[in-house]
């Protein structure tokens, strides 16, 4: 068991080099003088020298990959070329929100997706089930920013139940905090709940014909525990690996849903960075992501002997 | 003799006492399968309304000029921001264009971006998928990279190729392309690698038939179900893809109407003139659930094991 | 008042092309105590009989009309609570799969368990206990180390030696048996089927025993019913049913059966076989449902259905050309 622990953690060091290095590369993949577009249509030839200089472009490219490696393990993500401030303080300002509203995100989803998902192949074919499955379609269909300019106008603007933007630290007390996010995270988890519904019911189905619910069927199991004890604990383990790819959905939404509501986060910075061009902190915020996600969804894989006896590392 | 008895053929008249078991009534009532329009309506209701809903949207972006729609680009600064009215259906945006115009305008941006990554990252993903799922040697690299790749969120990793690049439907659909590709390949490499331990496969090559004829044989048709449903799919996720890209002011360029753009224009101004961001708003919505629901029908129709299943 | 009794029994599933009448109209009792073999090919609707009795047919697509006395008190008219008390309880299953009717992540201990936590109100403890003790009813080695193990670590003979301990927790009156040992190594099903045997002089219980192995009935079984297509084609005891057997289906069945000692070479040790398949239950079938397969088919036989009828005492089959005892064939 902890030799396959290392084992996992080590497998994910060439992905992590990976994804450095295509993060690294994005800046070269494009046509052109990668200072010159990092410095856009109206700079001076100085710009794009000081530009130049700041990214030591000047250097080969292998020099200047290995300098950036090693300056990310040693905790430099180099200076951003807009604010001239490390990059890794900028992340560190705008961390919490991000962090705050993906974890509310992410149990909102968990707790409102799974049941609904269990009681939708629980009744298979019925209103219940159409409702639930309509639900997770218009969820896929409509987009994070619109579902979040929906529910800012009807709960905040007509209501006026919650505040339409912003946000307040969790130090300035839960409730504001909360009041500030609601609107955020249920807008953020419309397609991952979807997605979690979706897959909760299509392995919840399956699951639900195997013989061992019918053996439990016939020694007068009561409903609840046929669908929560003995199925939902063998739909366990696709249902996690959804829930740790669907992180994915969750970072990409944070960025448009940090605009919709004007919260001061990590996606607020990416688009903020992208629209000065500003590529040190695109890199950054690129690479913490993408780390984050490797991440999470190793700490899932380890997690599935939980689960089922049957796996056995 | 007993056994004669039983053995001769009677005609007309039955023996003597026989036995009528009395009929069983219908405990269900009776089942008429349906054939046709009608029953194909019935039996796959989501492909029919996906389809007819994606149909219509498809014509209004080719017919978009013939249906009472003004330059989407021209401004009036004299009419701005007006609400929505018998003269300007949607109402005017903030340089004073027409919203249904642009609107309806706009759709040709979110098709043809959907469309267009649909098919590259599909034909891409193919490719990448077959040499993967054939080649031993490439495979690990190739894998391994894909992995790489997927490990960065689709949005944010098309987020950084458009902020590398000018602004551009073209830069948009490449952008939006190389995020899918990933995902089309592991298919792709999957479906290929459990079809050549499939008996018939086996047999084919056991017989010494050639890889290429193996290949266009017995493993494309096969991939073919699986990669049209993904196409609807990553149509639907491209179209979104956009407009969040576009919203964020990473996309398509403000001088072509888009309906990202339209709602990025009216963010500023979207408390107090909510309807710049709602109608595209309801477009984008409507146009995704018709391609999803078309994904899901094909799935359905396409893979019965599967549509048991989601 | 015999325990179980079945009158009329249909059921019936909602397909997209039909409806299917999985079993339509079949009648029959089980005394206390008796062990009555429901026998037929795969299809004819045994499985399907089975799981009507405890209403583990999912209803809808299925339906289950007739009536199902168990006791007196007709099952089909309990509420889905009074039901649940008397599954695992008063009557009890064991299923073809040992491999897949065990649930793969709870212990084999809680599985046991569970149903004496359902129907006894033990607790934790006293149902680890006693599950304990069932598994040393039924010859599993080492009790104590098993009940804490999950599935996947026992073979598929102690696998079903466990689904009869769970069948048996609870003391049932009736246990209802459907090829319990069709998925088993030949030797081990020996092992089973003497194990059966042995706990149902132990307990008491009557057993309803659904196969398509006639062999196994020869052993076990005192009365037998054959089925085709969703119907009850013949009843006798076990002697009267492998001697004299009236209807031309269960003369085939026996028939394709292999004796001990015949040769496999000359015409008289060839195997017959009853050509054809079972007909499709989603459409309605006039006169005899065997008419397709019969080799002594008249038009009388496709126009009108044979009644079941008493053709001996105790021995009753649904064919015209049966011959009645004490009838004079002429």
């Amino acid at each position: 068991m902890f030799a396959y622990v290392i084992r996992r953690v080590l497998a994910t060091i060439p992905v992590m080099a990976l994804v450095a290095l295509f993060v690294f590369s994005l800046l070269y993949l494009a046509p052109g003088d990668p200072a010159a577009v990092i410095a856009g249509d109206q700079a001076t030839p100085q710009d794009v020298e000081r530009i130049r200089a700041s990214l030591g472009l000047d250097r080969p490219y292998l020099v200047r990959f290995g300098s950036w490696v090693w300056g990310i393990l040693n905790g430099d993500m180099g200076v951003s070329i807009f604010t001239n401030l490390p990059v890794t303080t900028m992340i560190a300002q705008r961390i919490e929100p991000t962090l705050s509203l993906m974890i509310l995100t992410l149990i909102l989803a968990v707790t409102i997706a799974v049941p609904m998902g269990v009681v939708a192949a629980w009744k298979q074919g019925t209103l219940i089930d159409r409702a639930v499955m309509g639900f997770a379609v218009l969820g896929f269909s409509v987009p994070v920013f619109v579902v979040g300019y929906l529910l800012a106008y009807v709960f905040a603007l007509e209501l006026d139940w919650l505040p339409v933007q912003g946000y307040t630290a969790l130090s300035k007390g839960f409730l504001p905090w909360l009041e500030n996010l609601v609107l955020p995270a249920v807008a953020l988890g419309g397609v991952y709940i979807a997605l979690i519904a979706r897959i909760t019911r299509a392995t919840m189905l399956e699951v639900l014909q195997q013989d061992y619910i019918r053996t439990a069927r016939a020694k007068g199991a009561g409903q609840g525990s046929i669908l929560f004890l003995h199925a939902l604990k063998n739909a366990a383990v696709p249902i996690v690996t959804v829930i740790g790819i669907g992180i994915a959905l969750l970072i990409g939404g944070a960025v448009v849903t940090e605009s919709v509501f004007a919260i001061p986060g990590l996606g607020r910075l990416t688009v903020d960075a992208i629209l000065r061009r500003d590529y040190p902190v695109i890199q950054g915020v690129v690479l913490l992501f993408s780390f984050v996600y490797v991440l999470v969804n190793l700490i899932i894989d380890l997690a599935y002997t939980l689960f089922d006896p049957r796996i056995r590392y | 003799m007993a056994s004669a008895t039983l053995l001769s053929p009677i005609e007309a008249a039955p023996p003597q006492g026989v036995a009528a078991a009395a009929p069983m009534p219908d405990v269900l009532p009776p089942v008429k399968p349906r054939k046709g329009f009608i029953g194909f309506v019935r039996r796959h209701p989501t492909m029919a309304i996906g389809g007819a809903l994606l149909l219509l949207m498809v014509l209004v972006a080719i017919f978009a000029p013939l249906l009472g729609t003004t330059d989407p680009t021209a401004l009036a600064p004299a009419r701005r921001t007006r609400e929505p009215s018998a003269m300007y259906w949607f109402g005017t945006d903030m340089l004073g264009r027409d919203v249904y115009s642009r609107v309806l305008y706009g759709a040709r941006v979110s098709l043809i971006v959907g469309f267009s990554v649909a098919i590259l990252a599909s034909v891409v993903g193919l490719a990448i998928g077959m040499v993967s799922g054939y080649v031993r040697i490439l495979d690990s690299i190739v894998m391994r990279v894909m992995d790489g790749l997927m490990s960065i969120p689709p949005i944010l990793l098309a987020i950084a190729l458009m902020a590398l690049t000018r602004g551009s439907v073209q830069n948009v659909i490449i952008a939006i392309t190389i995020a899918e590709i990933p995902r089309v390949s592991r298919l792709v490499r999957g479906v290929v690698l459990s079809l050549r331990e499939q008996p018939y496969v086996e047999a084919a090559v056991a017989a010494g038939t050639r890889t290429p004829s193996i290949i266009l044989r017995h493993i494309l048709p096969n991939t073919l179900a699986p990669i049209t449903v993904q196409a609807t799919y990553i149509c639907a996720a491209a179209m979104i893809t956009e407009a969040i890209l576009s919203f964020i002011g990473a996309g398509t360029p403000p001088t072509i109407p888009s309906w990202g753009n339209i709602m990025a224009e009216g963010r500023a101004l979207w408390q107090v003139k909510p309807y710049i961001v709602f109608f595209p708003a309801i477009f984008l919505s409507i146009t995704v659930l018709a391609v999803n629901l078309l994904g899901d029908g094909l799935r359905d129709a396409l893979d019965p094991r599967m549509a048991k299943r989601l | 008042m015999a325990l179980l009794e079945v009158e009329n029994l249909q059921t019936h599933f909602r397909t997209p092309d039909g409806v299917n009448r999985a079993v339509d109209g079949v009648s029959f009792h089980v005394n206390a105590g008796e062990t009555v073999a429901i026998v037929g090919e795969s299809g004819c609707g045994k499985s399907v009989t089975s799981m009507s009795i405890l209403r583990l047919i999912p209803e809808p697509p299925g339906k289950i009309a007739g009536a199902i006395r168990f006791q007196g008190r007709d099952l089909l008219k309990l509420s889905d609570r009074e039901m649940r008390d008397i599954r695992g309880n008063e009557i009890s299953m064991i299923f073809q799969e040992p491999m897949t009717s065990l649930n793969p992540v709870l212990t084999v201990g809680r599985q046991i368990g569970e149903t004496l936590r359902l129907h006894q109100g033990l607790s934790k403890q006293q149902a680890e206990e006693k599950a304990v003790e069932m598994l040393t009813l039924v010859g599993i080695p080492e009790p104590r180390r098993r009940v804490r193990e999950y599935p996947h670590q026992l073979s598929g003979g102690m696998r079903q030696r466990v689904m009869i301990a769970i069948a048996l927790a609870c003391n049932p009156k009736l246990l209802i048996a459907d090829e319990p040992t069709t998925a088993l190594d030949v030797t081990i099903q020996a092992q089973i089927l003497e194990l059966m045997k042995d706990l149902k002089h132990r307990v008491g219980a009557a057993i309803v025993l659904i196969t398509h192995d006639l062999g196994v009935v020869a052993e076990v079984a005192e009365r037998v019913i054959v089925m085709y297509a969703g119907r009850k084609v013949e009843e006798a005891a076990v002697g009267p049913l492998f001697n004299d057997p009236k209807h031309p289906y269960t003369q085939g069945l026996l028939g394709s059966m292999p004796k001990l000692g015949s040769s496999l070479h000359g015409d008289e040790g060839r195997l017959a076989e009853i050509p054809g398949l079972v007909p499709s239950l989603k459409k309605k079938i006039d006169g005899c449902v065997f008419a397709g397969r019969c080799p002594k088919v008249t038009d009388l036989c496709r126009q009108v259905a044979p009644a079941l009828e008493e053709k001996a005492p105790g021995h009753v089959a649904a064919c015209h050309y049966a011959i009645k005892e004490g009838a004079i064939a002429a």
